[in-house]
């Protein structure tokens, strides 16, 4: 049979004007970040705009970012892990249990984060047999906080000063969990995008059927999300401890809402398969940035929860515009390259 | 005739008394594009999913590059070179055009890196235009998300994606399920042509439809089903629509009694 040669639609660059709502979409975070920087640096000058606050927020938007690392390859592998600040609190006590009993520092610290490890298996194991991740992590979140109470007796377990390395000391003039948290999102951001099973993950979290159909076990890659979210919750929570020279085996449940407003600022779409690590670290740079430039200008604690909350509505609606615009914009130009082939 | 790359012999299939598939013979070539049309009812899908290996056949052989074989799963046919090609569950929305392609066959760098499962992108992003290229079918950059593309251009992909995969040492069979139900003039007119390019590099297909002008264009060899029965199995060049339109409804005389 017969059939005319079809013209071959020539690659074409996308228009100018939706690489520059792309660039809205995917950069927009940095931008609106240099913003702040600029405004409070302008309006709280000279305090703001010094090496030794830049630490300060550095150092204050540490915790977030990495609690709001293990949120966010959660959402992206496509569960909601909640039991991170039972995690936490576990990874701690465990750690300052091991070394009140005359335990290595070292040995306590690869034991909280083994603790880590153990509960992303267990829930990615029980989420994989058709439970709800949210409902699952909860569960697992209770059972944690009242482990850690069991073991540390009730009370917090003091005189961790063995962890000080990971808390209030400095190296190079830098607080050690700024250091923590640059190691922790360069190995993460290498991992996502460089590496076979970090793109697998990822594509996991965007499609599962997919990537089951592409001949690969995408229930590994489900339980893997949940192991680098619990691995990344006991990272914080001995670093949580490092700082106050003490474990509280009390989950503190606030973590996951100052997390996940650095995650969804940083536009990880909760659906999965979407997102990156330095937007992440940007969005919990964002919250300290906020925090700490109001605080110098002398204005309410609590003024800058509520900015906090306007910039997250704000970036909804902006996300929402470019991404109709954009699908709006390369329909018209596909109907107009179908005009010139022809 | 070709070498057969797929052949089913006297296969037969019920459903409790329900007789949906009886005796059915088809042969398919080298790059040939088979056409397999009936009314509702008539077998073609049963008969697709045979082949797909997500139905075993009551009785009767398959044979895969004159081999016979048994498919016990639908991975059993992947392996063989016979893939079947879902049109909405296979591509990974929020990736680019060229990590679908290359999803579970990443290309990874040389040396110790490669050892640590390090993704070499650009060696990965060659290979998919080049793949696309073959195909005639680059209409965006490797690069853009899925989730950006059209419905025909997303169909083009998940097509393209399945043909890399039949495309070993020796080509396979893509089995395509109302490839163009969803798509509009302009895009069933390019998945055409992708299906035409796609037999000329030596890939089968088999094409279950209810187009008939589609079918007249793009199949060199057209099978009637009705009732579960095979009544016609002709050249497309020697056919028409009256005779085809004759075998569907059963007005038309079975070539084979």
């Amino acid at each position: 049979m017969t059939v005319t040669a079809e013209p071959t639609i020539a690659e074409t660059a996308d228009p100018a004007g939706v690489r520059g709502l792309l660039f809205v979409r995917d950069r927009g975070i940095f931008v609106l970040w240099a913003a702040l920087l600029i405004g409070f640096g302008l309006w709280a000058s000279p305090y703001f705009a010094s090496l030794d606050n830049a630490l300060l927020i550095a150092n204050a938007a540490a915790l977030t970012a990495i609690f709001a690392a293990g949120i966010a390859v959660g959402i992206i592998c496509g569960a909601l892990d909640l039991s991170i600040p039972g995690t936490a609190a576990m990874a701690g006590c465990v750690c300052g249990a091991l070394m009140t009993h005359g335990v290595p520092v070292g040995l306590g610290i690869v034991a909280g984060l083994a603790v880590g490890v153990l509960v992303g298996v267990l829930n990615g194991l029980i989420a994989l047999r058709g439970f709800n991740p949210i409902i699952v992590t909860i569960g697992s979140l209770s059972v944690l906080s009242g482990l850690a109470a069991a073991l540390a007796g009730g009370y917090t377990i003091p005189g961790l000063t063995g962890l000080m390395f990971l808390g209030t000391d400095r190296f190079a003039g830098i607080p050690a969990p700024v250091w923590v948290v640059a190691a922790l999102f360069v190995a993460g951001t290498v991992f996502l995008t460089r590496t076979r099973d970090g793109i697998r993950l990822m594509a996991v979290g965007g499609n599962a059927e997919a990537v089951r159909r592409a001949g690969i076990h995408a229930d590994r890659y489900k339980v893997l999300g949940f192991v680098v979210s619990g691995f990344c919750a006991a990272l914080g929570g001995l670093v949580t401890a490092a700082l106050v020279t003490e474990a509280n085996p009390a989950a503190n449940p606030g973590i996951i809402f100052n997390a996940l407003t650095a995650v969804a600022l940083a536009g990880v779409s909760l659906a999965g398969g979407r997102g990156s690590l330095p937007r992440v670290l940007v969005g919990a740079l964002i919250l300290g940035t906020i925090a700490n430039g109001l605080t110098i200008k002398g204005i309410q604690p609590y003024w800058a929860t509520a900015v906090t909350g306007v910039l997250l509505l704000a970036s909804l609606g902006l996300e929402k515009w470019v991404s109709t615009t954009v699908s709006r914009r390369l329909v018209v130009a596909a109907q107009d390259d179908k005009k010139v082939t022809r | 005739m070709t070498e057969s790359v797929l052949e089913l012999r006297g296969i037969d299939m019920h459903y409790g008394y329900v007789r949906a598939l009886d005796a059915i013979d088809v042969t398919v070539g080298h790059g040939e594009v088979v056409g397999l049309l009936g009314d509702n009812g008539a077998g073609k899908s049963t008969l697709l999913k045979v082949m797909s290996g997500a139905h075993q056949p009551t009785s009767g052989t398959i044979l895969v590059h004159g081999e016979p074989t048994t498919f016990a799963s639908p991975s059993d046919s992947t392996a063989a070179g016979v893939q079947m090609v879902y049109q909405d569950l296979a591509l990974v929305e929020a990736q680019d055009i060229a990590t679908n392609l290359n999803l579970g066959r990443e290309i990874l760098r040389k040396g110790p890196l490669g050892w640590l499962g390090f993704v070499d992108h650009k060696a990965q992003r060659k290979r998919a235009a080049d793949e696309l290229d073959r195909l005639g079918v680059r209409t965006a950059p490797v690069t853009r998300p899925v989730e950006m593309l059209s419905g025909g251009q997303r169909q083009v992909v998940a097509l393209a994606r399945a043909a890399t995969r039949v495309t070993g040492e020796r080509n396979g069979v893509l089995l395509l399920d109302e490839p163009t139900a969803a798509l509009g003039y302009e895009q069933t007119r390019q998945v055409r042509a992708l299906i035409r390019r796609m037999a000329e590099q030596g890939v089968a297909c088999v094409l279950v439809t209810h187009d008939l002008p589609l079918a007249a264009a793009v199949c060199d060899r057209i099978v009637v089903l009705n009732r579960g029965r095979k009544v016609a199995d002709v050249a497309a060049a020697e056919t028409d629509n009256d005779q085809l339109v004759g075998w569907i409804t059963g007005a038309r005389e079975s070539m084979f009694c």
